[in-house]
């Protein structure tokens, strides 16, 4: 029997029985929808965190700590990467240090990450932050995303950048709005004048520390945008970023945390880390290993993207085991079909044996049946995924909106999906009607004959 | 009987099994059927006709015993062989048409060619030959269940012949028709057999029709034959 009447033969008895092909194939059609939205939208937050990262320079980004400290790493059963090289002890990340880092060749800036706590307040609403201290350079980069106003020109320029959702909270709903305003951050520093009379007695019997606060007023130049993902995990990261000039000026605590206080060494106080940019993804590893003959540990978010990309690989398949339950039930559903369907035609089956088919005919006569019905449901399944998908994107971008943020594909439909999904779809059905082929071209001629 | 058989069987029996006990539908069945002849096989029902002639049609397998056809050795072939000699050797007609009922006339008599991989325009081309062979050109197009009994047993004529095989099993052709259509097929399997050497062997009690136009008769009771008679 030939290709195109085998095709024929299964198309004429499909459409015999529209009804029941269309219950069967709509059940692939779900299952093959339910795989293609799962999977695109797997792919989707792949794409969406693979962008925020290389748009917001993170792969030219090294982070450098002093000697000793520990490099997060995924893996709690080591705390410490040995492929990261851990510096030895006693390196002190100062100034010096980083002024020492910005002249290896490849190094476009480098500065300490340096954040103290500040009472923030806009027009009388107030919160304690972190304020940020960014170089100018970094805050005009994709680092730091200013959707409103601009970035400060110059690291002593008298003005700070807030984040927009800092902006909203502080009661400015419209970014453009907040530019231009007067932000007040009021930094806590130490009496050295009352530090100097306290004795300990003092200190632990609760008469409080000695501290001071000093109140500064900043306009507000520009206001960054809220990024998908928080932007990913950015080397800028608090709501208010100030130029290092004018932070110099600012008296406050050196400390973010008690646990600055082990690393004085030497009665110097190092910075707890300092961020690298690099010109290019090609300087990472000559700059790291000058960066550790310093002494110190390094991390560069790079090195850990493979591990990322396994977590996303990871996801796929929990996303697509998902998926394929639907499928498993797709694919008994047309198995059920075509063996109801071996018995309802079992006299015509008989008929056909009778007049010459082979059992290799009728087995193809009931494959092609069940492919169609695959290849049915698989295009329709498609075209539900992606209309699912769609929905789904607008209802949440809908809310997403209303809490400020930017719509964002959250499904990403390469062409391969679509490919794979009928090509998959096809193989379920060509499986599923193995046994109901085989079971069909075991029929013997005499009892379906016979049959009324 | 001075042609060489073109059907050769030799000590022919088929056995069932019941449940447990085991029916012997057919024993020891030695037959030859010369070429061009029309023969008829008689005997009440349950004598083992039918299974005389699924066996000759190639649709079942003997238990023991061995079949002849044309040269070929038709009880030893396996499935494939089987279906091959169903398609090229031996076309069958039966009691209750066996026809597809979602198909026309025309389509009907294809189906054998499809399965001999004959391309579409030269099945078209023959199907219609055949039926209007048959004198049913007129019906092509029309399903089985548009069709009276007698015009769908000459669609299962024409379907039968299609492949041009050398033998033709009718299997009780008659037994849903009137006498009078009775006639006409019957004639119309004569003539066939006239007109193109084409081997009969028919299963029918019809004790008129078998005297008027069967040349050889051969007569089972129980799976065994009693008699065998023969006109020249």
């Amino acid at each position: 029997m030939r290709f195109t009447d085998a095709v024929e033969f299964a198309l004429a008895s499909l459409r015999k029985r529209r009804l029941r092909t269309l219950l069967t194939a709509s059940g692939v059609m779900i299952g093959i929808g339910a795989l293609v939205s799962m999977i695109s939208f797997g792919k989707g937050m792949q794409k969406n965190v693979t962008e925020a990262f290389k748009a917001s320079d993170l792969f030219t980004t090294l982070m450098v700590m002093p000697g000793g400290a520990d490099v997060p790493s995924r893996d709690p059963a080591r705390p410490r990467r040995p492929a990261e090289t851990a510096g030895r002890a006693g390196a002190v990340l100062d100034d010096a240090a980083v002024d020492e880092i910005s002249q290896i060749p490849g190094v476009r800036t480098a500065y300490p990450d340096v954040s103290f706590p500040a009472l923030i307040a806009l027009e009388g609403e107030e919160e304690f932050r972190l304020v940020q201290v960014v170089p100018a350079a970094v805050a005009a980069s994709n680092a730091v995303r200013v959707g409103w106003g601009r970035a400060y020109a110059s690291d002593d320029e008298e003005g700070v950048v807030v984040s927009r959702s800092l902006a909203r909270r502080l009661g400015t709903d419209e970014p453009a709005a907040a530019v231009g305003k007067t932000l007040r951050i009021t930094s806590v520093s130490i009496d050295l004048g009352e530090l100097a009379s306290l004795d300990l007695a003092g200190l632990f019997s609760g008469k409080g520390l000695p501290v001071a606060r000093e109140v500064y007023d900043f306009p507000i130049v520009g206001v960054t945008e809220i990024t998908a993902f928080g932007g990913g995990p950015s080397p800028v990261q608090n709501d208010v970023i100030i130029p290092p000039g004018t932070a110099r000026r600012i008296k406050r605590l050196p400390i973010t945390s008690i646990w600055d206080l082990f690393r004085l060494r030497d009665g110097r106080l190092g910075y707890s880390a300092a961020s690298v940019k690099l010109g290019s993804l090609r300087d990472l590893e000559p700059v790291k290993s000058r960066v550790s003959e310093m002494g110190f540990t390094t991390f560069a978010l790079a090195d850990q993207f493979d591990e990322i990309t396994k977590a996303f690989y990871f996801m796929d398949m929990i996303l697509a085991a998902v998926g394929m339950i639907a499928i498993v039930v797709a694919a008994l559903g047309i198995v059920n079909t075509m063996v109801m369907s071996i018995l309802e035609r079992f006299r015509e089956i008989g008929v056909m044996k009778a007049v010459g088919a082979g059992d290799g005919d009728i087995r193809r006569i009931f494959f092609f049946e069940s492919g169609t019905i695959g290849l049915l449901g698989g295009a329709a399944g498609c075209v539900l995924g992606w209309a699912v998908s769609l929905v789904i994107n607008r209802v949440v971008n809908f809310y997403m909106a209303r809490q400020g943020m930017p719509d964002i594909d959250y499904f990403a439909f390469p062409f391969w999906i679509f490919l794979g999904a009928v090509g998959f779809s096809l193989l379920v059905s060509l499986v599923s009607g193995i046994y109901p082929a085989r079971r069909a071209a075991r029929v013997d001629p005499v009892i379906a004959l016979r049959h009324d | 009987m001075n042609a060489p058989p073109i059907i050769q069987t030799r000590s022919l029996a088929k056995t069932y099994l019941i449940g447990d006990v085991r029916v012997a539908a057919l024993e020891d069945v030695t037959l030859a059927v010369a070429e061009g002849r029309f023969m008829a096989v008689t005997g009440a029902s349950g004598s083992g006709k039918s299974t005389l002639l699924n066996l000759l049609g190639g649709l079942d397998t003997p238990s023991a015993g061995t079949i002849e056809v044309d040269g070929a050795l038709v009880s030893a072939m396996n499935r494939e062989a089987l279906a091959r000699y169903r398609r090229f050797g031996a076309g069958m007609i039966f009691q209750s048409f066996n026809l597809v009922p979602a198909r026309t006339a025309l389509e009907n008599v294809e189906l054998p060619l499809v399965f001999s991989n004959v391309d579409k325009k030269e099945r078209k081309r023959r199907a219609a030959e055949l039926l209007e062979k048959v004198g049913l050109a007129h019906r092509a197009n029309h399903r089985p269940s548009q069709l009276s009994g007698g015009e769908q047993q000459r669609v299962a004529v024409a379907r039968a012949l299609a492949n041009g095989p050398r033998l033709l099993l009718a299997d009780e052709p008659t037994g849903n028709l009137d006498s009078r259509t009775s006639r006409e097929i019957v004639g119309l399997l004569a003539e066939l057999n006239r007109g193109r050497r084409l081997t009969v062997v028919m299963v029918s009690h019809e004790e008129s029709l078998v005297r008027e136009y069967a040349h050889d008769v051969v007569r089972l009771r129980d799976g065994r034959i009693v008699g065998t008679e023969s006109r020249a």
